[in-house]
């Protein structure tokens, strides 16, 4: 007798269904945009959420992530060699990209109801969205949380345009996945964990946990089945064999089933899983990579020239996820698992980059003493040329200074993973996210004004003292301690809070299924499962700041040249009319000089607000609690509402960015500069940047001298390089012709540009920076 | 990062026995400090050249010793013309010495044979000046005759010197083929030179003459072109390097 087997699974709608539905299709295929299509979606998914709105959390979620999943995953487009690109709707899910948690991207979708008229019936619909969200999205839930003591320290959302010490920041970042035990148990071994999780008895949570994903790796099962579908159809249509098409649709339709054997089939697993997870930090690509371009190698299934093609590929499916500030790929270091087979990987990763070209992956790599000297020399080949990437991450200053930052030992510290513009993290087992942001030269700023912001005329953070009554420089360091130690304390609660409330509302359940420990602990992310649930705070200014109070401490109590008062009132005035005041600021001691005095006040800084940071931890209940000192161009937006300083610095202006000297203010020569960097402790914290930017002819004409010169700082404690290197004529000619500059890229901060594609103020502090010739 | 191999400090010293026409240090030539304008209108005037001991001047050379041991690099006293300065000059070159400090000394060679013979023992590498070939023109060029330089050179050559030939080559006004040729020689002849270096001309001083108020002498001469860097390449000897 036949039996027919009818699959119990809710068969998917194809994707380009899908895509007819929600309009996703590219602008070509799609019918003139009608706001039906735009918001088609978005409306579903709100449905979605009331309808399951009082499910577990865990369940909640796989159902919203149904709804929304497959329709985010766009076509395959003519050139692609794997599949995997995403469009995020304006309300969602996600725990990085489209938003935090649940999202409702409320400002977009109103500026496009006024461009686009729509029906009434949509409109009333919308609008009804619109009211629905307002209270119920993750930000907004967090925001509710916070006591009167976190909301008065924190009164702002609006930290682009709003003036202020210190801001909160929504959102999850840096998480990094285990892709490698992915690669190890396919997703059948995933789907085997999870229904072991589900059926956990007496554990609710951990068996509504495994339920919820089995159902999320449903749908990470059905895109590949959707897009091998998509590529047969292709396949089908076209009038030439395309092997790598062919290859690409066998790999696909094996992924369901078993685990991933070829290169070609890591990778795309890898990929999908990623985009799907909503993360986008994608940790050590050659470890895990390595041993499948190997076996690939060695059974002559491909040549390492088809490899760097389907890099190539990979790198510009990351670039179309258009997250400059991520985007992050590790190469080389200490603690791979298959270091041989992971340095040819890497080698390729490092070509990819050379000849793809564009401002991502932001392609990191680790080195340590006795690391294969292959790599470091490739490394500066490509960023002879211009590119820049990759970044150059010290394993010998790191591993041990990240250990002392977090408490764990050198071994756990070995997993250090920078991602985003800089922060550290521990490799899929430490969360680390940045809530907050400080701007410690306003902090001064406030405190020399007792209270107020001078930039709005406002009652800003604390009242610290009338300054006219310090009479030493001890009595202005503790004020500003005072005012700082406020917003830390305030902040660090912010961070603990978002975590809950994130908790609260979600699992989170694509990345906890490949983060330490939370399938073994049975507990998604922030719900118990993350081995290391940590925060991190981005200051800004640090820089001004100690240039500031050094200026301040010669000018006003060593050398007595003015009173504190007199120097406050040239600040207020813009320095109009106290020229000869300003330039005597000017004249101070300023970091980045290997001068003992300005460098001195720069620890003292630097020791200063970490240590106040890290104290925060045990306070309010975190694994740890440490300061970033990276940049992101804030330090521009933070510029505009900062008054004139003591640095001699005018209204308004650019602060320097992260750890580097401010603009110009180093003159005596890279060696100094580089002697200034390594002054600052990098085992307080978790994660500085320091930028560096050479002439073409000094890092090509004389590269030994440059080598010399990078080992030279790196055995002397420094901890990384962001590198770029560009003539100051280049970037001249860009912004006079940038239609003849579309290549030149920059290093802005913890991320890089086309350089012609930056506001202008921002270019202007670039081109101000010191070029070392 | 140019004035001798590896990463390096350089020391300048005032004072100065030429005026070379094309000289972009001309705050070199006096031996006393002087005011200069600031390069920004409306600020108060700068001071070129401070007072300075042996001791000072190591404080701030030790703390590259890092960068100076990867690179094979050092302490390069340079000016004006240092051995002016004799005495502080050998002070200086036997302090970093002492502290396995590689030292370079860039000089044009313009000083009693008895100074060099006497700083010999502490230099570890000369950057020798060549300015121009034919006793007339080196007179009108550099207000000195190149006798004397030519015959410490040659004294220190048979001494064993470790010498480094440094030629600035300013378009129409020295790079006569006399010149070139005379380059080429050293490379064939002596071959115990470290290396010979073309120095092409550059404009970058000029507006120091205005901020100190010293007269600059027209020098009809252009920055110089690839082209005319690769007429200059195909007239010399291969082992001459035309730098940046």
């Amino acid at each position: 007798m036949l039996l027919t087997i009818t699959p119990m699974l809710d068969l998917e709608p194809s994707f380009t269904e899908l895509h007819q539905r929600h309009g996703h299709l590219p602008p070509a295929d799609r019918e003139a945009e009608s706001p039906r299509f735009l918001f088609a979606l978005e409306l579903e998914f709100t449905r979605a959420y009331q309808r399951h709105q009082h499910l577990p959390v865990a369940l909640r979620e796989a159902e919203c992530l149904k709804t929304i999943l497959p329709s985010m995953m766009q076509p395959w487009q003519k050139g692609d060699l794997l599949v995997g690109r995403t469009r995020y709707p304006l309300v969602g899910f996600s725990p990085e990209p489209g938003g935090f948690g649940f999202y409702c991207l409320e400002e977009n979708i109103t500026r496009q109801l006024e461009e686009q008229p729509v029906s009434p019936q949509i409109s009333s619909e919308v609008l009804g969205m619109l009211d629905f969200w307002r209270g119920e999205t993750t930000h907004a839930k967090t925001r509710q949380a916070y006591p009167e003591t976190v909301r008065q320290v924190l009164p702002s959302d609006e930290w682009i345009n709003s003036s202020g010490i210190a801001l909160p920041v929504y959102r999850l970042a840096g998480l990094t996945l285990d892709y490698e035990k992915l690669l190890k148990l396919g997703i059948p071994g995933l789907v085997r964990q999870a229904r072991r999780l589900s059926q956990t008895p007496g554990d609710e949570e951990a068996a509504s946990f495994g339920q919820a994903a089995l159902k999320v790796l449903e749908i990470v099962a059905n895109s590949c089945r959707s897009y091998a579908g998509e590529i047969r159809a292709k396949l089908a249509a076209g009038q030439a064999v395309d092997r790598d098409l062919e290859a690409l649709a066998d790999a696909l339709e094996v992924l369901p089933q078993r685990v991933p054997q070829t290169f070609l089939e890591a990778l795309q697993l890898f990929w999908l899983y990623a985009v799907h997870s909503g993360t986008w930090n994608y940790g050590r690509l050659d470890d895990f990579l390595g041993p499948f371009l190997a076996d690939d190698l060695e059974t002559g299934r491909i040549t390492e020239a088809h490899a760097l093609r389907l890099l190539q590929s990979l790198w510009r499916l990351i670039t179309a996820c258009d997250c400059q500030y991520n985007n992050r790929v590790f190469i080389g270091g200490r603690g791979r698992k298959n270091e041989t087979v992971a340095d040819r990987v890497a080698l390729l990763a490092i070509e990819a980059t050379r000849t793809v070209q564009t401002n991502q992956p932001q392609l990191s790599l680790r080195f340590y003493t006795g690391q294969n000297p292959l790599l470091m020399k490739k490394a500066l080949t490509c960023l002879g040329e211009g590119r820049t990437f990759p970044i150059l991450y010290n394993d010998d200053v790191n591993i041990p200074a990240y250990a002392r930052a977090l408490g764990v030992s050198e071994k756990r510290a070995t997993d250090y993973m920078p991602y985003g513009c800089g922060e550290y993290t521990l490799y899929h087992s430490s969360v680390a996210t940045p809530s907050g942001v400080i701007n410690l030269l306003k902090c001064l700023e406030v405190t020399l004004h007792n209270g107020v912001d001078p930039m709005s005329g406002r009652p800003c953070g604390l009242v610290t003292g009338d300054p006219s009554r310090f009479h030493t420089f001890d009595d202005l360091w503790k004020a500003y301690a005072r005012q700082l130690s406020h917003h830390v304390a305030a902040l660090a609660h912010q961070e603990k809070i978002e975590y809950d409330i994130a908790g609260r509302e979600a699992a989170f359940l694509l990345p906890s299924l490949l983060f330490d420990d939370c399938l073994g602990r049975g507990r998604p992310l922030l719900r118990g499962g993350a081995c290391h649930v940590g925060g991190t705070l981005e200051s800004y200014g640090n820089i001004n700041t100690s240039d500031s109070l050094a200026a301040v401490r010669k000018l006003v109590f060593k050398d007595r040249t003015c009173t504190l008062m007199e120097l406050v009132a040239a600040c207020d005035a813009n320095f109009v009319g106290h020229e000869p005041l300003r330039q005597k600021m000017i004249t101070a001691p300023k970091f980045g000089n290997d001068d003992d005095e300005a460098d001195a006040m720069a620890r003292r800084v630097h020791d200063h607000v970490c240590a106040t940071a890290t104290a925060q931890a045990k306070i309010v209940g975190l694994d740890s609690y440490l300061i970033v000192v990276i940049n992101n161009s804030a330090n521009v937006a933070f510029g505009h509402t900062t008054s004139a300083s003591p640095d001699g610095r005018t209204s308004g202006d650019a602060l320097a960015n992260a750890i580097n000297p401010s603009p110009g203010q180093d003159r005596n020569g890279v060696t100094a500069f580089l002697n200034s960097l390594v002054k600052l402790d990098p085992s307080i914290h978790a994660g500085a940047v320091q930028n560096m930017k050479f002439s073409r002819s000094l890092f090509n004409g004389e590269r030994p001298k440059l080598e010399a010169l990078l080992e030279g700082y790196f055995s002397q404690g420094g901890s990384q390089a962001m590198i770029n290197v560009l003539d100051r004529r280049d970037l001249e000619s860009a912004m006079k012709e940038p239609e003849k500059w579309g290549h030149l890229m920059v290093r802005v901060g913890g991320f890089s540009a086309r350089f012609i594609d930056l506001p202008r103020d921002v270019q202007l502090e670039i081109l101000k920076r010191t070029l070392h010739e | 990062m140019h004035d001798g191999p590896g990463i390096r400090t350089t020391v300048f010293l005032k004072g100065c026995p030429l005026r070379c026409a094309w000289c972009h240090n001309p705050e070199s030539w006096t031996l006393q400090p002087q005011e200069a304008e600031s390069v920004t209108p409306g600020q108060a005037p700068t001071i070129l050249g401070q007072s300075r001991q042996v001791g000072e001047i190591m404080d701030i050379v030790r703390k590259d010793r890092a960068y100076y041991e990867r690179s094979g690099g050092g302490l390069t006293i340079s000016g004006g013309e240092p051995t002016l300065q004799f005495q502080f000059c050998k002070a200086l070159l036997q302090a970093a010495r002492s502290e396995n400090i590689h030292t370079c000394l860039d000089t044009c060679g313009c000083n009693r044979t008895g100074i060099f013979l006497d700083l010999l023992p502490w230099v570890d590498l000369f950057l020798w000046d060549y300015k121009a070939t034919g006793e007339l023109l080196h007179q009108k060029l550099t207000g000195s005759s190149c006798e004397l330089i030519r015959e410490n050179f040659e004294l220190l050559y048979q001494r064993g010197a470790s010498i480094l030939i440094r030629a600035p080559l300013i378009p129409q006004v020295n790079d006569t083929p006399e010149h070139l040729e005379a380059l080429s020689a050293f490379a064939r002849d002596y071959t115990k030179l470290r290396g010979i270096e073309v120095l092409p001309y550059h404009d970058t001083g000029l507006s120091k003459f205005e901020r100190l108020g010293i007269p600059r002498r027209a020098l009809q001469t252009t920055v110089p072109s690839p082209a005319i860097k690769a007429r200059w390449k195909a007239g010399l000897h291969p082992q001459i390097i035309i730098k940046d």
